[in-house]
């Protein structure tokens, strides 16, 4: 009789399923793939002595909809900066107890409070910092140096560039080169900066947010308009060739922070995560497996020296000035969207 | 007699476009450069890393658990559902078929979202019991659809027959009508298990913490990953695992049926 097994096997799999309910606590995160150390969390599990389960998202739209839909349950949630204000807003996030934070307090690096948006750390701690610059072939940059937006215009790379495949950092390029704000919201200084994407268009491959990093690792690319944490990855594989570097005029950062929302349940065991990726030797081992910084002080002193040197790990001090942070435009997004719509038209 | 070469050529296009891609996946799977852009040398220290991705199989064992219920379940109710469409001819059972269909035609981002709401409308955590139900709610209709076909060649005299040389209702259903559904049930269960096991749209919006499942740890591994060339592992391993699956399969039914030219006719009366 095929009936009792079926009746069995159910009954297994319903066990399997109450099985996953466990005695010890289970602390929640939600984040980005393959970005926290794996052996951090195992040392967090033994030594709270409770469990930690990881699920990831692909952008921030998509964990907002989620928890904004009613998806509770995560104790902490790793979000880019601009997406937290929208968080609180909506009433999404519980306010940090400082006091379970004294890591975080001790450490936190202050050179980097104009780099995140929410510097008063209400609901937020700072996880990684990436920033947005040029990567290049070093061997192949025909004499020119590269640091400046203007490289872009420069017929040595013509048809070996690609620049990325987003308005809010492509056209920021754009205003930066011409000396006004990424964040800007003049209509005239958004059409000069359409005029100026217009030109790099004539010059460039394509744009392009993913396969950038393939294309500079075998030479396709010749500059690659890319974030840190990326190239970082790829000049781990070929430090010889590959270069990044930081435009004068200035250039983006971005920041994932680290919230826990209101819907969570270890309240308690999430303040100490926070807090316990905020030890120094901690935070140190794992920006050296998220290749990007954490603004934490007594880290960023420990790194080894090929991390501290690389420059899409960790900025030199004095272009740290030059970054500025994207921020949620609001309504004035469409005049960006309106001017990308423009130059994703013209041939 | 000259040949038209057309079908030649379209039969190569499609195996460039069906295979290729699997080729170059496959090829990537063992290749040294993390990038994939270029041949750097043969290397498994990506299968290393796959073996030692404590993540990937844990959304690996999701994906199997709620693959296998929502084929067992959509399986008994599918079949039951097809049983009863198949058998009685009423407005009520006309509604039953509309319902049964919708799934089929509606957006899964539709199903998904509407779904979701529903459970947290109803105080439910997400988790993997709402990926379950929500798996058994489409998986049901393609079970249903495929008993139902298999059902309209049924010849109906054989249960009369049946219950003319004395077995009951429950017996001529066991010994009689189940056995020559089986083939329809299992190529549903099929059909089930592999919706389930790739479902994408739907479970990304009924998942809960800690219930991550393969396509949804695959999808954010290729936006944001280091650790791109694993995904290209996992796809070789499952790859090669369904190569044999179908493989032992074909010879475990040449060795059941060495002569029946149908399998289907086989073991009806048995």
């Amino acid at each position: 009789m095929k009936t009792p097994r079926l009746l069995a096997l159910l009954g297994l799999s319903a066990a399997l399923f109450a099985g996953c309910g466990p005695k010890r606590p289970t602390l929640h995160l939600y984040t980005w793939s393959d970005y926290l150390d794996p052996e951090l969390v195992a040392a967090f599990e033994q030594a709270h002595g409770c469990r930690v389960k990881i699920d990831t998202f692909d952008s921030n739209e998509t964990m907002y909809a989620k928890v904004l839909a009613g998806s509770g349950g995560y104790d902490v949630i790793f979000p880019s900066s601009y997406q937290i204000s929208l968080m609180v807003q909506n009433n999404m996030l519980r306010p940090l107890d400082k006091s379970k934070l004294p890591n975080v307090t001790t450490n936190f690096d202050p050179s980097y409070t104009g780099v995140i948006l929410n510097p008063d750390m209400t609901y937020n701690v700072p996880y990684a910092v990436t920033f947005t610059g040029l990567a290049y072939r070093k061997d192949k940059t025909g004499g020119a140096t590269v640091d400046s937006w203007a490289c872009l215009d420069n017929p040595v790379f013509k048809g070996r560039i690609s620049l990325l495949n987003d308005f809010r950092e492509t056209l920021g390029a754009a205003l930066k080169s011409l000396g006004h704000s990424l964040n800007s919201t003049h209509p005239a200084e958004l059409k000069q900066a359409c005029e100026v994407v217009l030109r790099w268009k004539k010059n460039i491959a394509k744009f392009d947010n993913e396969q950038y990093k393939t294309g500079i690792a075998s030479g396709e690319f010749l500059l690659g308009h890319g974030y840190s944490g990326d190239i970082a990855q790829v000049m781990l594989e070929d430090t010889e060739n590959i270069g990044f570097a930081f435009p004068k005029e200035g250039f983006t950062a971005a920041c994932d922070e680290m919230v826990i929302p209101a819907t969570a349940r270890e309240v308690e065991l999430a303040h100490a995560f926070i807090n316990f990726l905020y030890d120094p030797d901690n935070a140190c081992k794992n920006i050296q497996y998220i290749c990007a910084p954490m603004p934490n002080k007594a880290a960023l002193a420990k790194l080894p020296p090929e991390y501290r040197d690389n420059p899409a790990i960790l900025p030199p001090a004095e272009v740290m000035g030059k970054a500025e942070v994207l921020k949620d435009l609001g309504a004035a997004n469409k005049l960006y969207s309106d001017a990308w719509d423009t130059i994703k038209a013209t041939e | 007699m000259k040949r038209n070469p057309f079908p030649l050529v379209v039969l190569a296009l499609v195996l460039v476009f069906l295979y290729l891609p699997i080729v170059v996946l496959t090829a990537n799977s063992f290749n040294l450069s993390r990038f994939g852009g270029s041949w750097e040398g043969f290397t498994l220290k990506w299968y290393g890393q796959l073996l030692n991705d404590n993540q990937v199989w844990f959304a690996f064992v999701n994906s199997l658990l709620i693959a296998a219920g929502a084929t067992l379940a959509s399986c008994v109710l599918g079949t039951t559902a097809a049983l009863s469409l198949h058998r009685w001819r009423s407005r009520l059972q006309g509604i039953h078929y509309g319902l049964i269909y919708t799934p089929l035609v509606v957006p899964e981002i539709l199903m998904g979202i509407s779904l979701l709401l529903s459970f947290t409308a109803v105080g439910m955590d997400c988790g993997l019991h709402t990926i379950l139900l929500a798996h058994i709610t489409f998986c049901v209709s393609y079970v249903t659809m495929t008993v139902l076909a298999r059902l309209q060649d049924f010849d109906d005299s054989l249960i009369e027959a049946a219950r003319d040389l004395g077995a009951n209702a429950w017996v001529s259903f066991i010994r009689v009508q189940f056995p020559l559904l089986l083939p329809g049930i299992i190529s549903g269960g099929l059909l089930a298990f592999t919706l389930s096991i790739d479902d994408f749209v739907i479970t990304f919006f009924v998942a809960g913490p800690g219930s991550s499942t393969l396509p949804l740890k695959v999808y954010s591994m290729i936006k944001h990953s280091p650790k791109l060339p694993v995904i290209n592992c996992l796809s070789t391993v499952m790859l090669a695992l369904t190569f044999a699956l179908v493989l032992a399969s074909r010879a475990f039914q040449n060795r059941r049926h060495p002569k029946a030219p149908n399998g289907r006719k086989h073991g009806a009366i048995a």
